[in-house]
């Protein structure tokens, strides 16, 4: 059978009950998608299966025949940053980044399907996906700034430090 | 100082958002075996019997790891101080706790793995179990540790962490009133996203890679050395990467065993837990249980405490002496309390061990003072801005292990919240500063103990068992 990934069409040869995150990760190395309850609790492994957001730990690969898989590998790259993933670099919604890359691609599904920037909207639409370092506020954010805004400041505004090595005594 | 002010994104930012940071699951390597643990059913159990040659001979399956095959079964993880072990890498004849780890099997896939660890053969005989640490002094508890209920090592010999200073019985003589409270926060599972997890890879050269999750890397590095009894540099950690933490990486969990797998089989192992795991035989924080009694005059001064705490340390000890001596250096909160007799715990429980979380020893206690300081003003009548403002630190006070305070910041705090808060306060409590206690500050009972100029002749600190240069935070 074949699934597009990212893009690419892709044999798999895992067995048809094999779930999708399984196939990702341990077939074909794409790792973004994360193993964090491979239960359906988490949100961790969420990925794109025809442009709707859908959990790859609870979908059986077999049920994907034909269809297009889009992971957080396919939403944009470190030199071409979406508009997503820019805004929650600025608003410091991913923190030790383990639940980022279901957040991220369940924020851009909801804002492809057209969401708005109202927050419970957002809430709704992320509701099941669990982040235990942000509180949540700093990704709502970042999502409601992305429904408005395309390009985000990702520059650092302090100058350099003067580092001076001194050598000798103090 | 150019830092101060500035926006500064993330140095991952990017690699988090384009799913580009490695985590320890993400690493690739060929060759890799899973490895999945037989972990004990029962909370507390002799185990009588054991047989692993079914799941060493079934195909697939390239290492079995039991308690035989640790060099040092026993290391503590406060051994490098000079504290007791009490806690086998690998459950040995007697398992403590629901979910302790027995042996580890490592196969070619996750699910030989399981099928390996459902080959072994083993016997328990149940004992009795302790969940309430509230029981386990009484005469008919059963015995869950090998030292007794509780830890009988602090100073090498002491059962208790005990603070004693000033005079307690003469501030309860000289109370108007007695507050107290019992305070009973519970256990709280960290539940970082990313499960513990470690690989190991064994290289050509003799060495070991090992990637791990840890929160604490050098302090890992030594632990697993140890167990091992290899050099230092047999070993090398990559670490840094971690899928949240909060605390409960600090502990070894993982990297030793899935080692001993990965030099037995000489092949790449990973050990990655599962959710079920994870909650299920992870350490959590600690349920605490603290009693309160303060003796304080009607106009809310403090005049003395006594306290008692069994901090639940679970099935052994860990990190929890080092938690409980936090605890107990804060337990007057951010206030100074010149009558102190403190005594607290580590009791040991049927209970998956407990240890750090986000202020190890202090958020718990911090719960219990800053809700008694509430109670107080309940209790009088007062204003519980008032009573805190009244007992807060100032400088050149002492905290209850005889650290002298250079430049304490509670009243500013106080004053910043009742501002933040619209609240109201009466000139006297808006002027009131850090600035060492004299004056109209200093109340009775305090200018009896320290009088002017700080002296702190007539402050009788005894505090058994403390090091005074330790550290106070």
């Amino acid at each position: 059978m074949n699934i597009t990934l990212n893009g690419v069409s892709r044999q798999i040869s895992s067995p048809p009950l094999t779930p999708l995150l399984r196939v990702l990760r341990n077939e074909l190395n794409v790792v973004s998608a994360k193993a964090g309850c491979e239960a359906g609790g988490c949100g961790a492994c969420t990925v794109l299966v025809d442009g709707r957001p859908q959990r790859s730990c609870l979908t059986a690969v077999g049920s994907l025949n034909g269809a297009a898989v889009t992971t957080l590998e396919g939403l944009g790259t470190s030199e071409n940053l979406s508009a997503v993933q820019q805004a929650f670099v600025h608003h410091y919604a991913a923190q030790c980044g383990f639940c980022t890359p279901g957040m991220v691609v369940a924020a851009t599904a909801y804002l492809d399907a057209g969401g708005s920037d109202d927050k419970e909207a957002i809430q709704e639409a992320l509701g099941g996906h669990v982040c235990r370092c942000t509180g949540y506020l700093k990704i709502v954010n970042a999502i409601a700034a992305a429904a408005t805004q395309s390009e985000f400041d990702l520059t650092i505004t302090a100058e350099e430090p003067n580092v001076v090595v001194k050598t000798g005594g103090r | 100082m150019k830092a101060v002010g500035a926006r500064l994104p993330r140095y991952d930012g990017v690699g988090h958002v384009t799913g580009q940071t490695q985590f320890v699951d993400d690493v690739r390597v060929r060759e890799m075996l899973w490895a999945k643990a037989l972990r004990s059913p029962h909370h507390h159990a002799a185990i009588t019997r054991m047989d692993t040659s079914k799941a060493e001979a079934m195909p697939g399956v390239e290492a079995v790891i039991t308690h035989a095959d640790v060099p040092l079964l026993e290391y503590g993880h406060l051994s490098a101080l000079g504290i007791p072990a009490d806690e086998p890498l690998l459950a040995k004849d007697e398992v403590r706790y629901k979910g302790q780890p027995i042996a580890l099997v490592a196969a070619e896939d996750a699910d030989t793995a399981r099928a390996g660890v459902e080959a072994i053969e083993i016997d328990y005989e149940e004992r009795p179990t302790l969940f309430d640490v509230r029981k386990a002094f009484d005469d008919d508890a059963p015995t869950v540790h090998r030292w007794g209920n509780w830890y009988p090592h602090f100073e090498g010999e002491m059962d208790r962490r005990q603070i004693r200073k000033g005079n307690i019985e003469e501030a309860f003589e000289a109370a108007d009133t007695i507050v107290s409270g019992v305070y009973r926060p519970a256990a709280i599972e960290h539940a970082p996203l990313e499960t513990q997890v470690s690989m190991v890879v064994p290289e050509p050269d003799g060495r070991l890679t090992v990637y791990s999750c840890t929160q604490a890397l050098y302090f890992s590095l030594g632990v697993m050395a140890a167990h091992l009894q290899v050099p230092l540099n047999r070993l090398k950690v990559v670490g840094g990467t971690v899928g949240g933490g909060f605390g409960g990486k600090v502990d070894t969990a993982s990297e030793t065993v899935t080692a001993l797998a990965a030099m037995k089989a000489n092949r790449p192992v990973k050990w990655r837990w599962t959710r079920e795991e994870e909650f299920l035989a992870s350490s959590t924080r600690a349920p605490w249980h603290m009693e309160i009694i303060d003796a304080v005059t009607s106009d809310g001064w403090i005049l003395g405490r006594k306290m008692l705490t069994l901090h639940d340390s679970g099935a052994y000890a860990r990190f929890s002496p080092y938690g409980l001596t936090k605890h107990s250096f804060h337990h007057t909160g951010a206030y100074t309390i010149p009558n102190l007799h403190f005594d607290g715990y580590v009791v040991f429980t049927n209970r998956v061990p407990t240890t750090a979380m986000r202020g190890f020893g202090v958020t718990s206690v911090s719960f219990a003072t800053e809700t008694h300081m509430s109670r107080i003003a309940d209790v009088l009548g007062l204003d519980p801005f008032e009573v805190r403002l009244k007992n807060a630190n100032r400088i050149n006070d002492t905290s209850p292990n005889m650290i002298t305070y250079p430049d304490p910041s509670t009243v500013d705090v106080v004053l910043s919240i009742a501002e933040a808060t619209d609240h109201s306060l009466d000139d006297a409590y808006m002027s009131m500063s850090r600035a060492q206690r004299s004056g109209d500050m200093l109340p009775e009972h305090l200018a009896a103990q320290i009088g002017e100029g700080h002296e702190h002749a007539s402050l009788h600190a005894l505090v058994h068992g403390v090091d005074n240069d330790s550290e106070g935070n």
